[in-house]
């Protein structure tokens, strides 16, 4: 408790806080503007966090990620576009409520069901990870390499609509990871002589390029087109008692719900929201009512896919692997300002661990007070012409890309993903895959080779530790639950 | 999309044949995990995922040869494609030379304009104002040594 109490002396201090409130404003408005999702946010936000404390850095990323998911219901509800595919089944109830002129009620209890969820989950958050944390201790070489094996089978749950593009992309990632001087013998690889790739491709200016820079030539097809806009007057943003009650109800279910999907690694919000927009509407005395502007089919996947933030970060901070894409980037993240996710950090940095605790509780209240004071701003918000949006994001995102290493390289390295991350994205390879092929592969390598230098050499070291049979078990299991999720939803669209 | 799983099979087949023959002039070294191991395995599986992409593509060529199907091509997209692009490119070439001060408000209105927008105003507006709280962020908050006037 006292661990808490310094945590919340570091968060409340004047000149940490404010790198929080600016993380979960900018969250919510990059959630909210369709185009922009919590990965670019993330990654918008990077150039700036090297300059800051680890743990300020880590309070601001907390805001960023949170504010987003939230964020991504007021377009939702506004214009009928999910800010961030979390949002997708808010749009079911939220934008016919909008539509009836309740804009501003269906955001307050979008903010309410958000706060509500995300409070549930920085608490499990909190309780849980120190336990897995102190298991994980136990974890040598041979454990490690198995969770970094369970890891990259994520992959196939964010491989979009085609596995084999999926894990073609997820090893095109590898295979770029392998690019540049190998750590265990000193052998630079695929580096042709060029000095600047005998380090392999900068961390940052990749990712920068295949998730914004790419995103941007993706909304070059959008000029000239007319943007949906929100004209109506926003009035009425909290629910009446009687409305809040029988909310409740639906709200706290959903957020253990959605915490409860966000620790699976694999899920993510967008399951999450959806599982407990069925289970609301199954449950529901009025379910016919669903899908024509029901407040409750706005709370329940709100409450959800904000559940799944605390949930999604018990894995990352525990045992270092990303439960999805947001957590996917902000495991690199984490690694770009120095902070290494896993048992050790809980051991060796507590006091990070405290602040980001109370970072991530702080900025669900940070949601309530700034959803529920602007809700009037919003539609000014998406009315923002991409013309103006999007090269201001084009420049920072060569800022950024040369921030790191003050190398003009390292601007033609994310131009250049960008370019290949846009004809990827166009034809259907989704670029999570590769960010985790990027970020897991050389440490599946690294601890591949410790594991193998402490055996001297014998491979079945890799299979004696029931630990790590657990997780190559549960790394079969993930696949193939993937595999039955991605054939059902195609008999789906066949039957459709 | 069946001509693009053609083609992008066989760009990533022979991106892995490449890297495969690549690492067969790696040294073998035996400290515990020779650099060639992880190569090999991801070329492999990459070799092998791509046939496999190239055949689903064929497949589905030879199954839709009765119907021609219409690719639909916006020329304009295509044009502000390459143009934002090559912008981002001379960026990347000039600034060494004119400076970040120079360089960055030409980014921001070539990109507006590719971005169609017209009101001149605005794009002075926003290039200048944006270049200069980028700048005051960058250079004199987070003291990053931006580029500078060659000349200077």
């Amino acid at each position: 408790m006292s661990a808490l109490a310094d945590g919340l002396v570091y968060v409340l201090n004047p000149s940490h806080f404010p790198f929080l409130l600016i993380g979960v404003m900018g969250g919510i408005v990059v959630g909210a503007l369709p185009g922009l999702t919590g990965s670019v946010g993330i990654i918008l936000l990077l150039p700036f966090l090297f300059y800051l404390e680890p743990a300020t850095s880590l309070i601001m990323l907390s805001g960023m990620f949170c504010g987003a998911i939230y964020g991504g219901s007021i377009s939702a509800i506004l214009i009928s576009t999910p800010g961030t595919p979390s949002a997708a089944a808010t749009v079911l109830d939220g934008y016919p409520l909008a539509q009836r002129g309740e804009a501003g009620k269906a955001i307050g209890v979008a903010t309410i069901a958000s706060t509500t969820g995300g409070v549930i989950s920085t608490l499990c958050m909190i309780f849980i990870s120190p336990q897995l944390a102190k298991f994980a201790l136990k974890f040598g070489p041979e454990e490690y390499f198995a969770l970094m094996v369970f890891g990259l089978t994520v992959i196939a749950s964010v491989s979009g609509a085609s596995l084999v593009k999926g894990l073609i992309s997820g090893f095109f990632g590898l295979l770029i990871a392998s690019i540049g001087i190998d750590e265990l013998t000193g052998y630079a690889r695929f580096s042709f002589n060029i000095p600047n790739l005998m380090t392999g491709f900068p961390m940052l200016p990749v990712l920068i390029g295949l998730f914004a820079i790419s995103q941007i030539f993706i909304e070059l097809g959008n000029v000239g087109k007319d943007l949906k806009r929100y004209n109506q007057k926003i009035r009425g943003v909290f629910p009446t008692w009687k409305e809040f009650k029988r909310l409740i109800t639906v709200i706290i279910p959903s957020s253990f719900l959605g915490t409860f999907i966000g620790i699976i690694p694999g899920t993510g919000g967008t399951i999450a929201s959806f599982m407990a927009y069925n289970e609301a509407k199954r449950l529901s005395k009025d379910s016919e009512s669903f899908g024509k502007g029901n407040l409750a089919g706005v709370a329940a996947p709100e409450a959800a896919n904000n559940g799944t933030t605390g949930g999604a970060m018990v894995p990352l901070l525990t045992l270092g692997i990303p439960g999805d894409v947001i957590t996917a980037v902000m495991l690199g993240a984490l690694l770009l300002i120095g902070v290494r996710p896993g048992p050790l950090l809980f051991k060796q940095n507590p006091q990070i661990i405290n602040a980001l605790f109370v970072g991530f509780m702080l900025a669900q209240f940070l949601i309530l007070a700034l959803g529920l004071a602007s809700v009037r701003i919003f539609p000014r918000v998406l009315k923002v012409p991409i013309s103006l949006l999007f090269p201001v994001i084009f420049t920072l995102c060569f800022l950024g890309s040369f921030t790191l290493n003050n190398s003009i390289y390292d601007m033609l390295v994310a131009l250049l993903f960008g370019v290949i991350g846009y004809f990827m994205r166009k034809h259907g390879f989704a670029v999570a895959p590769m960010i985790l092929g990027v970020i897991l592969g050389p440490l599946a390598e690294r601890e591949l080779g410790k594991a193998l230098i402490i055996s001297h050499g014998n491979w079945v070291t890799l299979v004696r530790s029931p630990i790590a049979l657990f997780f190559y078990g549960i790394s079969i299991l993930s696949v193939t639950y993937s595999l039955m999720r991605m054939r059902s939803s195609r008999k789906k669209a066949k039957a459709r | 999309m069946i001509a693009n799983e053609i083609l992008f099979g066989a760009i990533f087949m022979l991106i892995s044949v490449f890297c495969f023959c690549m690492t067969l002039r790696f040294p073998d070294l035996r400290i515990a995990l020779s650099p060639t191991v992880f190569p090999r395995f991801v070329t492999v599986s990459l070799f092998i995922l791509s046939s496999f992409l190239l055949a689903q593509g064929i497949k589905k060529q030879v199954r839709s040869r009765g119907g021609s199907q219409k690719i639909r091509i916006d020329r304009a997209y295509i044009i502000r494609f390459i143009m934002l692009g090559v912008t981002g490119f001379i960026y990347t070439r000039i600034i060494r030379f004119t400076g970040y001060i120079i360089a960055t408000p030409l980014l921001i209105a070539g990109s507006m304009l590719i971005f169609n927008e017209r009101k001149w105003y605005r794009i002075i507006l926003v290039s200048v104002v944006t270049t200069a709280i980028l700048y005051s962020v960058f250079r004199m908050f987070f003291r990053v040594p931006l580029p500078r006037f060659s000349l200077w």
